[in-house]
């Protein structure tokens, strides 16, 4: 199983002291955020994808591609990349250019993006988000695996001849998670191609989060894929630790109540107890993680939001620290007990590129579904 | 049995909107024998709230929410505040419709409103039947509007008669259609002879065929009507 974290990117003032830190000081942090992710054990980081302030990541394989040059073990990733205003085309070059730069660590999350005025910055229509998604997806997943393809959709100009470039490193694209948080649509995505379905489920209660990964388990089960319990599956979660619960409570409490997502809203008390939010001591992070095995079922990926709200980068290093230390080896050791031998791990290049020889070159018949 | 939900939106106890509710529900129940529920959107203001900032409902609003969409039929009355229903009355179906927009879909209701004078009366149509409309619900012909004065004057049980024998006339009953056991004294209602009243939209929960509640196009099918 996979321990990651996964980051909005967001600039936001510290409540405790008001101060707001500078673009240029929140990339950094994002990078330093990253390393420590690895330096303390840790296997994902995951940036999100946003064009508009305060938030400072849209240009995610640039700084994946400088975090891929100072680490060795990191898995990159995105939490989202937006598959329905950025150029499929371009989405499978600079995903490609970047594995091969990182030697096959990376992976990415397709999203729709939550942001209304972006599509027609973009110059998308957002009501055809989910349409978007759909035929784009479809061109990229065919760009990764033809040499050379020729296409015409809904929303995007035609292509005669089209190789993308540089090939997937060894001929083996990069694993792709589809996020969504209420879209039946887009777990049926996931599971017709076989892809992963990541369920941030943060804000959202577990009776909604069991709902949307029961549904993307059967359908991946419906198109062959495997049993229902083999499908891959990613969690978010969201903590704040200290030795002492108290004291963790008392720290965190005014950056709960300024959060930009859900400041001023529901106590921390309520909202603990309703979402996967864990303030308090590292067992109870453990505790509570371990709990969400329970309504999803054996899953590959967990990452953490760690770094939000304002909280400063020396307290979120300081978390990193717990969390690498004293809460993920627990939980690696827990997962691992009673994990049915079929449940597969997250899908790695190594892993993929090892499935591939194994079957020959066979690809699925996937492509012909896909080819228009 | 027939599901009736009354949602009331009135502030205080007692409330003279609840009063209007419980009214309107008792004589549509005469029609049909309906189980009746009342939500007082007061004691969910709270929730109602975070709702609108944390995305989610607590666990009271998700009953209530849940027992309006799964109702055969819905009563809804509110306070009359500056000229228009009440916010907390706008903000319960707010949520209701960001958690899910078909909940309304084809669900018959009844408006009700009530106000210090009859002044704001056309309230019933000019706030609450476009926003009923919106949400795709099937709004009866007659809304019912009590002022304070109404509570001591003629005329206030006819118009609850008439607007709760029109919704009587669309929910289910034991026969298994709308109207099959209504008596004739409530004639007069639309829906009673109309031949098309038990060919209404089905209610959501007819339309979902995955157990989990989701709708699920298969793939192929979301594909192609993008090739189309």
């Amino acid at each position: 199983m996979q321990f990651g974290i996964f980051s909005v990117g967001d600039v936001t003032p510290d409540p405790t002291t008001g101060r707001t830190p500078t673009e240029r000081e929140r990339i950094k942090a994002m990078v330093a955020i990253a390393l420590k992710a690895e330096e303390v054990g840790l296997d994902v980081f995951a940036t999100g994808e946003h064009h508009n302030p305060p938030f400072v990541p849209s240009s995610p394989t640039t700084m994946l591609g400088y975090i891929a040059a100072r680490t060795e073990r990191l898995v990159l990733s995105t939490s989202t990349t937006l598959i329905t205003t950025n150029d499929p085309v371009k989405i499978a070059e600079d995903f490609a250019m970047l594995q091969q730069l990182a030697d096959g660590r990376v992976d990415l999350m397709m999203g729709r993006g939550n942001t209304g005025p972006v599509y027609p910055w973009f110059g998308k229509d957002i009501r055809q988000g989910i349409n978007l998604a759909i035929e784009n997806y479809a061109l990229l997943h065919r760009l990764w695996r033809e040499e050379v393809v020729d296409w015409e959709g809904r929303f995007r100009t035609p292509l005669q001849g089209f190789t993308s470039t540089p090939r997937p490193l060894d001929g083996v694209p990069p694993f792709v998670w589809h996020g969504s948080i209420r879209s039946p649509e887009i777990a049926e995505q996931a599971a017709y191609y076989g892809d992963g379905f990541f369920h941030n489920n943060i804000f959202w209660p577990a009776d909604h989060t069991k709902r949307m990964i029961e549904l993307y388990r059967n359908r991946w089960a419906h198109y062959g894929h495997g049993a229902p319990e083999q499908a891959i599956v990613g969690l978010g979660g969201q903590v704040f630790m200290r030795k002492n619960s108290q004291d963790a409570v008392r720290e965190f409490r005014p950056y709960f109540d300024n959060a930009p997502v859900y400041g001023h809203g529901p106590s921390l008390e309520d909202f603990t107890a309703q979402t996967p939010l864990t303030v308090g001591s590292p067992q109870q992070v453990i505790e509570k993680t371990l709990s969400f095995r329970d309504y999803a079922g054996d899953y590959q990926r967990q990452l953490f939001l760690m770094d939000h709200a304002g909280l400063p980068l020396k307290t979120v290093l300081e978390q990193l620290d717990i969390l690498g230390e004293e809460v993920v080896p627990v939980l690696r050791e827990e997962f691992a007990k009673n994990r049915p031998a079929n449940v597969p791990d997250a899908p790695t290049h190594a892993s993929l590129l090892a499935a591939r020889d194994q079957d020959g070159t066979t690809e699925n018949s996937e492509e012909e579904v896909s080819t228009v | 049995m027939t599901k009736l939900v009354v949602v009331s939106a009135g502030l205080s106890v007692p409330s003279s909107t609840r009063l209007l509710g419980d009214r309107l529900a008792a004589a549509t129940a005469a029609h049909t024998g309906a189980e009746v529920r009342v939500i007082e959107v007061r004691d969910l203001a709270v929730e109602v709230a975070h709702n609108l900032t944390s995305g989610f409902p607590g666990p009271a609003l998700a009953a209530a929410l849940d027992a309006v969409t799964e109702a055969d039929g819905l009563i809804v009355v509110t306070p009359v505040f500056s000229a228009s229903y009440s916010g907390l009355f706008k903000s319960f179906f707010d949520v209701l419709g960001a958690r899910d927009q078909d909940a309304l879909a084809g669900k018959p209701v009844l408006i009700a409103a009530t106000g210090g004078t009859a002044r704001h009366s056309l309230v019933l149509d000019h706030a609450l039947r476009p926003l009923f409309a919106y949400l795709r619900a099937v709004v009866v012909p007659t809304g019912v509007y009590a002022a304070s004065e109404d509570w001591g004057a003629e005329g206030l049980p006819e118009r609850v008669e008439r607007a709760a024998g029109e919704l009587a006339a669309l929910l289910p009953t034991a026969a298994g259609r709308p109207d099959a056991a209504l008596p004739p004294e409530a004639a007069g209602r639309p829906g009673a002879e109309r031949p098309g009243a038990a060919e209404r939209p089905a209610p959501p929960a007819a339309r979902r065929a995955e157990p989990d509640g989701f709708t699920v196009v298969p793939f192929e099918e979301q594909l192609a009507a993008l090739r189309g």
